[in-house]
């Protein structure tokens, strides 16, 4: 098997995509996507990505749903380490790469490392056009009046915007984007992150980019309020944090109780508490 | 690295990997020769639908799958993505094609004669009542037979309308292309769709979205030479021979737009036999390119983007699948905002 499974022209094109991107924040790159002995649909858009930046010196982090040990991350992560031999780790910080599903990870990222989203619907515009064709010429006219339409419709029934995660964003005033389906709640690292953040989609065959210090606004009223989940006098049943993202699990009990979401940021917190 | 975090994912997924294996070797007497060679039509299935010509493969991935056809056809996909490309062969022309069965439901007679071939088409579908019937043909001949389209008698009497051919030649597993959709790269999105789910968008057009009421004008199955330029001798070579099953439809009648009317027709062609999925190929490619027939709506065959971007099975089979992964932080974020209307609506009724 080949470093990083790919052969190289699938690499050299991924890079090449990955570059444009960059060059173009919140821009789709079309690229030809392979399919990958993990299915369509589980992150082979970002596993693509991974694939074709990591070096032989990068250490990797991979995340699902805020947790390094839930299956998928696992099985992700151990397909890498298979066709590559890298360093994995669980800290944020000491990683070079973090694949990341559902997620951006609760402690700020910073200058050099990459983020690499796994995106199930790349286009922001589907939910209002379905059409592809009509879909770039939109973009390439920065023609969002649709998804204002939608935004004023759900604001005039239910005073607010009806999506829940998966929230689009305007990036650098130009491309209105589709930032995976990160709740909310993370919507506002996106602006002027200091990391690289890569998105994939493998079974829509794009790949775009938010470069570091990129503006990125969610697209909202100016009158209206961005309102992100609050989990407000919630602390972590585990390790006692407060104002992170949290899951809420249900006891056999009956009991609700509060974890945090990130399951690194929680064993880190548990770490200096008992230091 | 420390291990605190891990939720026993990776110990689930062995011990899951595990017992699905325990579960599927259960048939372990099989081998994947026997299924080469007695499950044909799975092995063809999955060889046309994994986009990659290995029946050797084909019959390990059915195995390795228990019988998962859709989920072997992804065992090859998988494995094409480590191979490096060679080029490309030259155009096969099913005319040429050593012709195992071929049949025409446009003519009663055709040049080069119905030949029913290896078919189950007229099989009573008892399961229980089967006895084998042993008759001798006398004169069955082994000779190859080649026989051109049935459709080229009115191909040459200018009746049947041409579309322009695309000057280059699209390969969609290096680029995939974007609307308008060049008809190479629509042909080759066909030839490794998912073939229960060309057949249902086929039968839309037939049934009631839309009029395509076609006539097979030329059915075939059989082996064709694949042929190559050697890298470095420049010769063109064989390289081998392929199974593979065309189909030529004729549907209605058009106006051109240089004032002729002519025959609308379509094609399909797929590796293996699979005559289903060849038809259901014909009938789409006749629906996208000559929709302007009818009267009213527009229906669902006809629509570029709804058979491009849905009739792949690796790509549906994934995705829906993936709805099985956790979504707890999604459907936390989704549960707020209904939390939200909730409440904002509530005090809309009070007032």
């Amino acid at each position: 098997m080949r470093y990083g499974f790919l052969d190289e022209d699938a690499k050299k094109e991924i890079r090449r995509a990955t570059l444009k991107a960059i060059a173009i924040p919140g821009y789709q790159v079309s690229f030809a996507s392979r399919e990958l002995p993990i299915a369509r649909g589980w992150g082979t858009g970002g596993l693509q990505v991974t694939l074709a930046i990591i070096n032989e010196e990068d250490c990797l982090k991979v995340i699902d749903q805020g947790c390094d040990g839930s299956v998928n991350a696992v099985n992700i992560r151990n397909f890498i380490v298979s066709v590559t031999d890298n360093q994995t780790t669980l800290d944020t910080v000491c990683a070079d790469i973090i694949q990341s599903r559902h997620r951006i990870p609760e402690e700020p990222m910073r200058e050099g490392q990459t983020l690499v989203l796994q995106v199930p619907y790349p286009e922001v515009l589907t939910n209002v056009e379905a059409d592809s064709y009509k879909q770039k010429v939109m973009h390439a006219n920065s023609d969002y009046a649709k998804l204002w339409v939608l935004l004023y419709e759900d604001t005039a029934q239910f005073g607010d915007s009806r999506i829940g995660h998966r929230y689009p964003v305007m990036v650098h005033d130009r491309y209105a984007m589709d930032p995976s389906p990160i709740p909310k709640y993370d919507t506002k690292k996106l602006n002027n992150n200091k990391a690289l953040i890569l998105l994939g989609a493998g079974r829509e065959k794009k790949i775009y980019a938010i470069p570091p210090y990129t503006k990125v606004e969610p697209l909202k009223f100016e009158d209206r309020e961005f309102k992100v989940e609050s989990f407000a006098n919630k602390k972590c049943a585990r390790c006692g944090a407060s104002g992170v993202f949290m899951d809420e699990v249900h006891t056999n009990e009956g009991e609700v109780k509060f974890y945090c979401n990130d399951t690194a940021y929680c064993d880190k917190q548990l770490e200096k508490g008992a230091r | 690295m420390g291990f605190v975090a891990i939720k026993g994912g990776e110990e689930a997924i062995k011990n899951s990997l595990a017992f699905y294996e325990e579960e599927i070797n259960l048939n372990q007497k099989i081998d994947a020769f026997a299924i080469e060679n007695s499950l044909r039509y799975g092995v063809d299935k999955v060889i046309s639908e994994g986009s990659l010509y290995s029946k050797k493969l084909s019959a390990q991935a059915i195995l390795k799958a228990g019988g998962d056809l859709l989920n072997a056809s992804f065992f090859l996909r998988a494995h094409r993505s480590s191979c490096a490309r060679a080029g490309i062969a030259k155009t096969i022309h099913t005319d040429e094609m050593r012709v195992v069965r071929r049949i025409s439901s446009a003519f009663k007679d055709i040049k080069g004669g119905q030949i029913l071939g290896p078919s189950g088409d007229y099989e009573v579908k008892l399961i229980l009542t089967k006895t084998i019937d042993k008759t001798v043909w006398d004169d069955y001949k082994n000779d190859d037979i080649f026989v051109e389209s049935a459709l080229k008698p009115l191909r040459d009497a200018n009746m049947i309308k041409t579309l322009p051919k695309d000057e280059h030649i699209s390969d969609i597993t290096r680029v995939f292309p974007s609307a308008p959709y060049p008809r190479s790269a629509v042909m080759q999105i066909m030839a490794r769709g998912e073939s229960g789910s060309m057949l249902a968008f086929a039968y839309t057009s037939m049934r009631g979205y839309g009029d395509v009421h076609p006539t097979i004008g030329d059915l075939r199955l059989g082996r064709s030479e694949v042929k190559f330029t050697h890298p470095f001798t420049k010769n063109e070579v064989k390289i081998g021979e392929i199974d593979i099953t065309a189909c030529e439809a004729a549907a209605t009648f058009e106006k051109q737009s240089d004032g002729s009317t002519k025959l609308t027709t379509g094609f399909g062609c797929c590796f293996g036999f699979n005559e289903t999925k060849a038809i259901s190929m014909s009938i789409l490619d006749t629906t996208l390119y000559n929709k302007s027939h009818t009267i009213g709506q527009g229906g669902i065959a006809d629509n570029f983007e709804m058979i491009v971007h849905h009739i792949d099975g690796i790509e549906s089979q994934g995705f829906t699948n993936h709805y099985k992964l956790p979504h707890y932080v999604t459907f936390q974020a989704d549960l707020q905002v209904y939390e939200n209307a909730k409440k904002y609506l509530s005090i809309g009724e009070k007032k």
